[in-house]
């Protein structure tokens, strides 16, 4: 694929995704019912839960192709991991801000070092070292290795973070809709949570396209100014 | 007008939209929505718009961000 139809795909991607944002958000205020306990707080969830589905989705794929690009040596997995991993820090951050914001009101504390807060704070660190990484080794070929360590090390933290609610005492539910039996939110805010779940993974691959189409564009001028000076 | 100007005017019209969404979602009261008036929960209000406003306000600036690093390694190339 080239990198026009790349950037172009993006572009589109985006679009369709903000689009769909724009009417997840008409949905959440206007459409879905209003949770009996919890009241107004509870529609945090149809932003926090896909940002963290889409936190997850964008450290797994930066994973993977972090593990892809130690086997083979592609530089273009790397730029598509560190594309994936910037993703994730913009989906976690939006998780981790959000997810406090309900707290305060359902649990009355903004944080607490329960085993899910505390694991995902975790996922974001790791992956903040992961920048930290690439740009700290004067040798750039090194630090793209010793990076993808860190994103798969930081990936295997991912099944934990969903697993930790039923394995330790949490204050986090269960899941609702990952779950043996099938989901058990009613209708209409199933519809919404899964119209956002769409809405978040569409924006994020419409963007990791534009940010992987940046990361093209800068390896060609780096190769054009080593040709330059050669 | 080069295609990351269009693309980053696009992105700031369809935020503005979004934004104007979320405001007005204290004023109409016709929708189902509008049991939340009768709430009276107060303070989890606050919490829910400044959620919301987070959400897309993280997403916008990752957008112009890229639109920016885009353009500016486009200008470098053309050069």
């Amino acid at each position: 694929m080239s990198s026009k139809k790349i950037l172009l795909a993006g572009t589109v991607l985006a679009m369709i995704g903000l689009v769909w944002l724009g009417a997840v958000y008409w949905m959440s205020f206007f459409w879905v019912s209003t949770e009996v306990t919890q009241g107004i707080a509870q529609r945090i969830m149809y932003v926090h839960v896909p940002a963290a589905w889409t936190s997850f989705l964008a450290f797994g794929l930066a994973a993977l192709f972090s593990a892809v690009y130690l086997w083979l040596r592609d530089e273009r997995l790397d730029r598509a991991a560190v594309s994936a991993a910037e993703g994730g820090m913009v989906f976690a951050t939006i998780m981790l801000i959000t997810g406090p914001l309900w707290g305060k009101i359902a649990w009355g504390t903004y944080w607490t070092w329960e085993p899910r807060l505390t694991l995902t704070l975790l996922l974001w660190f790791i992956f903040l070292g992961y920048f930290l990484v690439r740009s700290s080794t004067e040798n750039p070929e090194r630090g793209k290795r010793h990076a993808a360590v860190v994103a798969i090390i930081g990936a295997l933290d991912i099944p934990f973070i969903h697993l930790s609610v039923i394995w330790f005492r949490s204050l986090h539910p269960e899941p609702v809709v990952i779950k043996a039996e099938g989901p058990t939110l009613p209708g209409d805010m199933l519809t919404t949570l899964l119209m956002s779940f769409g809405a978040f993974t569409v924006l994020f691959l419409g963007l990791f396209l534009l940010r992987y189409s940046f990361e093209n564009l800068r390896s060609e001028l780096d190769t054009r100014s080593r040709h330059a000076s050669v | 007008m080069n295609r990351n100007q269009i693309f980053c005017s696009l992105v700031t019209g369809i935020s503005f939209l979004i934004g104007t969404i979320t405001l007005s979602a204290q004023e109409i009261s016709e929708f189902p929505g509008a049991q939340l008036a009768t709430q009276g929960l107060g303070r989890p209000y606050w919490h829910v718009f400044i959620a919301y406003a987070i959400a897309i306000g993280i997403v916008f600036f990752w957008v112009v961000s890229i639109g920016r690093r885009l353009s500016q390694i486009e200008k470098k190339i053309g050069n």
